[in-house]
């Protein structure tokens, strides 16, 4: 295209540009039917419709606590959640909601101890199987092995059966977060406590300065540069935008308690972490543990996870390193021809057929 | 035209190229500049100092709107709080109900299962 049928067609670029910025909320985004098993508080457990649902141990997905699960389930033919049900798995998620001022005084053994052990409950009682899996993404990935690490005491072993986690950070003291939040000198407790719960957005913001050019001018340049040329995909750039927008407020303890635990402390590393007075200790994880890390992730980068498997006990590990980031790496178009058939053929391995 | 078969670009691409690599350059730059401890610094002064404006701020409006004897945020907090240790509660009770029914489901099973094996015998 010439410079002057660039020129000419200006006006009209334009618009498409503003209109599908504008209209990027109209999105839809995890629209996979599914059903509500369990609600509490702000956190929400779906079990995902299926009629072909081949494996007896059911899949509990856990995301984190910044974002929203819905990446999980992003749009129709880019959706983990999706190809899951197709490969026969019983599919059930963890929302942990919008927390606001009123859950500020939540911390993680509130997530640890009573959300995600209650949802692995209703998973269980709904699927009506003794032992499940669990998939955690990013802090949910965390959360999931602080569950499994957790000593329940005369409750015994938890009922997990396979532990799957995507980019998890385990120790994120070399990470670029932990030159901003790992200075003493910030009072993580006192921001907590004056916020209440942290705003959506200023954790977006924090997120998107790890990068900032790219985020701020890049994304939009290359959806321009798209339009120019005729090939923006709205369809894939839209939900995506709209995921990254959505914000939930964090609450104000367990964000203290998350800043101190990963880019302070390193606790797990030490096991020297207690909710509810009661020790965390990675070496319980006996599961089956599939780990998979990005090779360019900035937030939860390789050499923060793979501390991980030093501490852990289980015989039955499997480390999947790929290219690609935090989030592209399992949301990404790559994922559904690569990752995803991977991840599948080792749960299906670990997840005896249904009787 | 030869060029282009050539795999030359046009002033276009170049110019196009000669962007990118200026806006990879500045990411790098500016990925450097966010990697530094006083920028670091920075941001939590700034995070600090707007919580507390945030905090001032909306303890003013709530004072106001209490003062015209109207439910303020903090009220309604409260309130939601309240909420939350009662569901807090009922999901516990819930669970201890949950629990005993299939307690007795479970012993009916057996008593039922011991009743036909001494009927059998």
């Amino acid at each position: 295209m010439s410079v002057a049928e660039r020129v000419m067609r200006f006006p009209v670029n334009a618009l498409e540009y503003a209109n599908i910025l504008l209209t990027t909320d109209d999105a839809a985004v995890g629209v996979t039917p599914k059903e509500v098993v369990w609600t509490h508080r702000e956190t929400t457990l779906y079990r995902y419709r299926s009629s072909n649902r081949r494996y007896a141990v059911p899949l509990l997905l856990v995301f984190a606590l910044i974002n929203r699960p819905d990446i999980f389930d992003l749009r129709p033919g880019s959706s983990l959640v999706e190809f899951l049900l197709e490969e026969g798995f019983d599919v059930f998620l963890v929302d942990w909601g919008y927390p606001d001022e009123e859950d500020a005084d939540m911390g993680l053994d509130e997530f640890v101890c009573d959300e995600l052990d209650w949802a692995v409950r209703e998973t269980l009682r709904a699927s009506g199987a003794e032992e499940l899996t669990l998939v955690g993404w990013c802090i949910g990935a965390t959360l999931c092995a602080m569950y499994c690490g957790l000593d329940r005491g005369s409750r015994g072993r938890v009922p997990v059966r396979n532990l799957v986690e995507l980019t998890m950070p385990i120790d994120g003291r070399q990470s670029r977060y932990a030159k901003w939040v790992g200075d003493p000198e910030l009072d993580v407790e006192r921001v907590a406590e004056l916020y209440g719960s942290l705003p959506g957005g200023a954790i977006d913001f924090a997120n998107k300065m790890l990068k900032p050019v790219t985020n701020f001018w890049t994304t939009y340049r290359r959806l321009w540069d798209g339009v120019q040329d005729g090939n923006a995909r709205r369809e894939s750039y839209q939900p995506m935008a709209k995921w990254v927008g959505d914000n939930p407020p964090f609450p104000g303890r367990a964000w203290a308690e998350w800043i101190e635990l990963m880019y302070r402390d390193a606790g797990l590393l030490r096991g020297r972490v207690r909710l509810r007075d009661r020790l965390v200790d990675l070496r319980r994880i006996d599961q089956s543990v599939l780990v998979i890390t990005a090779g360019a992730d900035h937030i939860a980068s390789r050499p923060g996870t793979m501390p991980f498997f030093d501490l852990i006990s289980s015989e039955d590990v499997e480390h999947m390193d790929r290219p690609g980031g935090h989030i592209g790496l399992v949301a990404g178009s790559a994922a559904r021809k690569e990752l995803w058939p991977e991840m599948s053929a080792w749960l299906a391995e670990r997840s005896e057929p249904k009787s | 035209m030869a060029d282009r078969r050539n795999g030359a670009q046009s002033p276009e691409e170049q110019v196009r190229a000669l962007f990118e690599e200026a806006e990879s350059s500045a990411a790098k730059a500016f990925e450097e500049l966010v990697g530094k401890p006083s920028f670091g610094r920075l941001l939590a002064l700034s995070a600090e100092n707007t919580a507390a404006l945030t905090r001032i701020a909306f303890d003013a409006v709530d004072l106001l709107w209490r003062n015209l004897r109207l439910a303020g945020r903090a009220d309604i907090v409260r309130l939601s709080r309240q909420l939350h240790r009662n569901e807090d509660k009922l999901e516990r009770v819930l669970q201890e109900v949950e629990s005993l029914r299939e307690e007795v489901a479970r012993d009916a099973r057996e008593a039922r299962d011991r009743e036909r094996e001494e009927a059998r015998s």
